[in-house]
């Protein structure tokens, strides 16, 4: 540079002298002061703080105040320089900012970027750079030996790294990993030591913080240093870790995907070091399935969750592990794929082969025969073991002592020991040490008789569980099929085809969880022991099929005592809470049951409290389960059913297809939505509920019945619930009642459900509506109250639990039979519709008064109330197939009831409610609802006068 | 045998490409190209005659459980595991609309004959009827009456018919406003209706399927011999009516004669469960698709 300013030819004079500078700084005080505002404008001079006069820039108008704020000098703008062109021709000059910058500007635009001194370069990176530089530079000058680009690797820092020398300080070693020196106390005591004293014009905390800072960085430098941590004592990372792809150096495929990484080194080890190292799974990384059960290759998105769904039900296939494919797969070594050969054939050295034939024969050893009567189950030692011995020697039959309170006793006590176990025996001989009633535990009076009765006790229960016991391993170890899984859960299997009843653990009933869990328990065991020889009931023997069923009802009972026993160490209220279910369920499954069943179920509590045990719901639940499977023996597949069912207007449209409910209100059976959401309401509230609504309604009627057209519109929006309550409850008992009686009905039916389907279903509709504006207020309060509770019950529990309820479908099948033979009948005469109505609306009415109470009385109070209304319905069912009978049938029944009631009155009011009625109905159907106006006026008003 | 000789038993073609169960394949209207889905979230149009991908539709979050292709061939639709009935346009692969509302995954859709409305069958237990042709994305109309999973659903020009694991195979009729429920006992796995239209084949999870007369609801005939307890296993009618068509879980297809019940031909099919079955409108050529992942094509 210095031999180019020679070539320099100056023009002008430059702007200021060195001189100046002093002078122009008190020229500038002195300004400021205010002397200078005596010279003329063009005199004026503007000057920063410097003294220096200040430059506007060359377009905003130069110097200030110089020339007039023209330019820097009289000459006007001071020229470039000047190049000759001889020498080097003037290329185009690149201008920069710095070029219109002062020194003091250039230093503030400079002091925005810090950049470390090379002396605190932590890592060495800028001192390599700034070798690798000078060495660039140097080859320029003078071409070395190697042509090209020096690769950095060659290149050396020139002077040690501020990090490595703070390391060094600190104690640590070159070669050793960083780890080492937080490990060794010692080295970290020297190395703060040292570190003070590097800098002892820095306070301690933040040494500290540095300190930390540098490790930090130091172990954040290269994970994967940091992990080999251990085995890196002196080794470097090449050598660990050689390069085995064929990527270019330092190029890394997982470098915007760092969760691939792990999952590619853990393949790696796995296949290097197979066991050694549990690869890492892609459960534990970000978009790794969370469930072992996904299928492979499919995870989910980040925001959605797992869920059960995402499960692979089609487990079995093991896919192939899908890899992230990478561009390159790494070049295995040859000997690592040898390796992976040999290894798979079991125990033959690398170099080796297996021999074809061996003379070495495996010896082989059949498996132990297992005896006989071995129970695969273990069997506790303790309060059950007695229950074995005393089977091996009976004690003499010996005649029972005179004392007959003492009989009682120590027939009482043999059967609770033999069900508690020899534990209870012991307990209540320390008990009653003293107590000479229990003489009999001591070898007193009556001992013998004690013994003998104990171990008949024993032998009868030892019966009972060895079959329990023999059943239920059974399927337990193969793979579950979705049958089972289901029963393990307490699901209702679907219904199933005849032959499969009995050994189904399926009731088809209402019941879901606890009673199905019972099932599981007895049932295998009720079935066994059906072939079995203990019949405690013999003495009929005309009727062999009841009393099969009596005995597993009898088997069931002690099938539940075992249960008992083995379940002794559920807690007093899981006990509870279980017998309360079963309870429960026995009660809305009563219902169904025929005369003698429920007579049966009666005595049988009976048993247990002579056995000092009280189950009394093990009794009623056989019976449901009798019932049960009459009812199944009696249903057939397929079956069809019919309901009504609205398209929206929309869908036809789309459909090109006329509505067939244009301009209709919405059909009926809409409102059993309604019905199914107030059905899971709990037994009790619904029944409340719905009780008050029906009385509420009764209330608003007779309160109203001056003037009809207010109340209509309330009744729309309120009856349909009970309504159809009422309707359904009444024909699910109907329903079952034809199940009972056998196939008979359902021809009957069927030929009904033909004669129906071509009937007017307008007319049904507008039926179900007169239907539902009337039946809440027509109920009779003198009808037998239980009944009603169990269709309701039923129904409620039927619904409540879809899979289960399939059976009870019968009940809405048998409701739209009905309500087309109802309108069927209607074109003939209304007068059975409003009978009929009457029938249905009773059970409701029944229902919503009783509802509790009932739930809590006893089995028999209720089967005897139960059968007598029954005989009742099975009349009436016999007579169902024809509308002409139902006229017949309705007209007795109604008559009879309303015989009393009959009078000329009816006839006064029925113009106010026909014309009432009028007005809530669609006109098509107000002739025919006109004809049964009559009948529903008699029977309201005999209701009203019941009330009274 | 000449009743074996013009049944499709012979592979065609295997189409490869699906990662993971394929879980549906169906023919176009006619026949001249199959839509399949799966696991892998992925639907892909083929020509199965010639063996080809042809396009991939991407979308869907989780497993796509069926396709079903419009009459005209410009739109298809998806339900699956992510609870929606996708609406797609064909040729561009875009989703024209999804159609959000089942409370579950969605089983199975179909479109009329006018390819105006989709129908899907869903976990939640009911069937909705969704509108293709006003922008509106609410439900047309929703059928809740069964019990349980709906698991397939077919459409006449006049009637829904859907079948559920509550054992029934329910009819809506539009024209007169009525549901029949035929209840079969058992839960329904797949639903086709023949070709006349006058008898319903009900796949039922006892591994028995199941004729029924349409009109009466009466049982006409039972088909057993495969396994079908716990997947969901496709049946089909042949396009002559003559044979019934049904997947095994092991793996097998079996053909049996359609009014004596006879196993006219098995042969497997696939390593693993036959997840679907698909015969060609018009000419004897059948589609099966499998967990293993593949498709394969059978002609005679």
């Amino acid at each position: 540079m210095a031999s180019d300013e020679e070539d320099f030819v100056f023009h002008g004079t430059p702007i200021e002298r060195e001189e100046e500078i002093v002078s122009r700084k008190k020229k500038a005080v002195a300004g400021a002061s205010g002397n200078l505002r005596t010279l003329p404008a063009w005199k004026q001079e503007v000057t920063d703080e410097e003294g220096r006069r200040r430059f506007h820039g060359a377009f905003t108008g130069g110097y200030s105040a110089g020339y007039y704020n023209t330019v820097g000098s009289k000459d006007g703008w001071a020229p470039q320089s000047f190049t000759s062109s001889r020498k080097n021709r003037a290329g185009a000059r690149k201008q920069s900012i710095s070029d219109f910058l002062d020194e003091d500007e250039k230093a503030d635009m400079e002091g925005q970027s810090l950049s470390a001194s090379s002396q605190f370069d932590t890592f060495g990176f800028t001192a390599a750079e700034y070798s690798r530089k000078q060495v660039e530079k140097e080859q320029h000058e003078r071409p070395s030996a190697i042509p090209g680009p020096v690769p950095d690797e060659l290149i050396a820092p020139v002077s040690e790294s501020i990090g490595v020398k703070l390391l060094l300080k600190m104690g640590w070693r070159r070669g050793h990993s960083i780890k080492d020196v937080r490990a060794s106390s010692d080295a970290r005591r020297e190395a703060r030591k040292a570190f003070l004293a590097f800098s002892t014009d820095e306070n301690t905390k933040e040494t500290s913080d540095s300190m930390v800072s540098e490790t930090e960085v130091e172990t954040s430098l290269d994970p994967q240093f940091s992990e080999d941590i251990k085995i890196s004592e002196s080794i470097p990372v090449y050598v660990l870790n050689p390069k085995q792809d064929l990527h270019g150096l330092g190029y890394d495929p997982f470098k915007h995907a760092p969760e691939f990484r792990e999952k590619k080194r853990s393949r790696l080890s796995a296949n290097k070091e197979a066991g050694f190292r549990k690869p890492l799974s892609m459960k534990e990384s970000l978009f790794g399935p969370k469930s072992g059960k996904t299928a492979p290759g499919f995870g989910i998105g980040a925001l959605e969750e797992l869920d059960v769904e995402d499960e692979d039900v089609y487990g079995g296939y093991d896919f192939d592990q899908t890899y992230v494919i990478e561009d390159e797969q790494p070049a295995k070594p040859s000997n690592d794929n040898r390796l992976r050969l040999t290894s798979k054939e079991h125990d033959v050295l690398p170099g080796f082969g297996a021999a074809k034939n061996s003379d070495y024969s495996m010896e082989r050893f059949n498996p132990p025969t297992i005896p006989k009567d071995f129970v695969a189950r273990h069997k506790f030692a303790g309060p059950l073991e007695a229950e074995s011995k005393p089977t091996l020697s009976a004690p003499p039959d010996v005649p029972p002592p005179a004392d007959n309170n003492l009989k009682l006793l120590i027939e009482g006590f043999a059967t609770f020991v033999s069900r508690c176990g020899k534990l209870y025996e012991d307990l209540s001989r320390e008990k009653n040490q003293s107590n000479q009633l229990f003489d009999f535990l001591r070898g007193g009076n009556g001992h013998e008789y004690y013994a003998r009765r104990l171990w008949e006790e024993q032998q009868k229960r030892s019966d009972q569980s060895k079959l329990t016991l023999d059943v239920k391993p059974s399927s337990s170890v193969q793979k579950m099929t979705a049958e089972e899984r289901g029963s393990l859960l307490g699901e209702k299997p679907l219904q199933r085809s005849l032959k499969e009843t009995d050994t189904s653990a399926s009731s088809g009933g209402s019941f879901q969880f606890p009673t199905n869990l019972s099932d599981t328990f007895t049932k295998s065991a009720s079935t066994q022991e059906a072939a079995d020889a203990v019949k405690p009931f013999k003495d009929d023997p005309a009727k062999q099929e009841r009393f099969e069923q009596f005995l597993k009802e009898k088997y069931k009972g002690g099938l539940r005592s075992t249960d008992f026993n083995r379940v002794n160490s559920m807690s007093e209220s899981a006990r509870a809470q279980e017998r309360l279910d079963f309870e429960a369920a026995a009660e809305a499954i009563e219902k169904g049951k025929a005369y003698k069943e429920v007579r049966r179920a009666t005595e049988r509590p009976l048993d247990f409290l002579a056995g000092g045990l009280q189950f009394t719901s093990g009794g009623t639940e056989q019976i449901k389960d009798t019932g049960v499977v009459d009812m199944k023996s009696s249903t057939t597949y397929p079956k069809r059913e019919e309901f009504q069912w609205r398209p929206s207007p929309l869908l036809c449209k789309r459909f090109d297809l006329p509505d067939p409910f244009m301009g209709k209100l919405p059909p009926a059976p809409r409102a059993r939505n309604k019905m199914d959401s107030l059905i899971f309401l709990p037994d009790t509230v619904k029944a409340a509920s719905a009780h008050q609504v029906s009385e509420s309604q009764e209330h608003k009627k007779e309160t109203s019945i001056d003037e009809p057209e207010v109340e209509v519109e309330v009744e729309n929006v309120e009856r349909p619930v009970d309504l159809y309550k009422a309707i359904f409850s009444d024909d699910s008992e109907d329903d079952e009642d034809h199940v009972m009686n056998g196939k008979i009905q359902e021809g009957q039916e069927k030929k009904n459900e033909a004669a129906a389907s071509t009937l007017n279903r307008l007319i049904a509709g507008d039926f179900l509506e007169s239907l539902g504006k009337e039946l809440g207020f027509e109920v009779p309060s003198d009808v037998p109250y239980q009944e009603g509770t169990k269709p309701m019950e039923e129904e409620s529990k039927s619904r409540s639990k879809p899979e289960g309820s399939s059976d009870k479908r019968p009940d809405r099948a048998g409701f739209k039979q009905k309500v087309e033979e109802k309108t069927s009948s209607l074109t003939l005469g209304s007068e059975e519709e409003k009978s009929r109505k009457q029938k249905e609306k009773s059970p409701r009415k029944r229902s919503g008064g009783n509802d509790l109470s009932s739930s809590e009385s006893s089995g028999d109070e209720r089967s005897k109330k139960r059968s007598s209304k029954k005989d009742r319905y099975r009349n009436n069912d016999s007579e169902s197939d024809s509308s002409s009978d139902y006229h017949s049938r309705d007209k007795q029944g109604s008559r009879s009831r309303r015989k009393r009631r009959e009078s000329s009155r009816e006839k006064r009011s029925s113009h106010k409610k026909h014309s009432k009625h009028h007005r809530s109905k669609k006109s098509s159907s107000s002739k025919l609802v006109y004809s049964s106006d009559e009948d529903r006026k008699e029977s309201k008003r005999e209701k009203r006068r019941r009330r009274d | 045998m000449s009743a074996t000789a013009e049944l499709p038993t012979k592979e065609a073609h295997v189409l490869k490409g699906h990662e993971g169960a394929v879980l549906a394949a169906r023919f176009n209207g006619d026949g001249n190209y199959a839509l399949t889905c799966g696991k892998d979230r992925t639907i892909r149009l083929w020509n199965p005659h010639r063996g080809i991908l042809i396009k991939t539709y991407k979308s869907h979050g989780r497993e796509v459980r069926d396709v079903h292709v419009t009459s005209d061939n410009a739109k298809f639709c998806s339900c699956g595991g992510d609870r929606q009935v996708y609406y797609w346009d064909v040729s561009t692969g875009r989703v024209i609309r999804k159609f959000r509302g089942h409370d579950g995954e969605v089983n199975a859709v179909k479109f009329n004959d006018s390819s105006s409305v989709v129908v899907s069958a869903g976990f939640d237990r009911s069937l909705r009827v969704w509108d293709c042709r006003s922008h509106s994305v609410e439900p047309v109309q929703i059928i809740d009456t069964f019990l349980d999973t709906v698991m397939s659903v077919v459409l006449t020009k006049t009637e829904i018919i859907g079948g559920s694991v509550d054992g029934t195979v329910r009819t809506f009729d539009m024209r007169i406003g009525r549901e029949m429920s035929d209840n079969l006992g058992q839960p329904v796995n797949c639903i086709s209706i023949s070709n006349d239209g006058n008898c319903v084949l009900a796949g039922c999870l006892d591994s028995t399927l199941r004729l029924l007369d349409r009109t009466t609801g009466e049982l006409l005939q039972v088909y057993r011999g495969h396994i079908s307890k716990s997947f969901k296993t496709d049946c089909c009618l042949t396009n002559s009516d003559a044979h019934v068509i049904g997947g095994s879980e092991d793996g097998l297809v079996f053909f049996w004669d359609l009014v004596d019940a006879k196993v006219v031909s098995k042969f497997r099919a696939h390593d693993l469960v036959v997840t679907s079955v698909s015969y060609h409108p018009k000419e004897d050529c059948m589609l099966t698709s499998s967990v293993d992942g593949t498709i394969r094509v059978w002609k005679k």
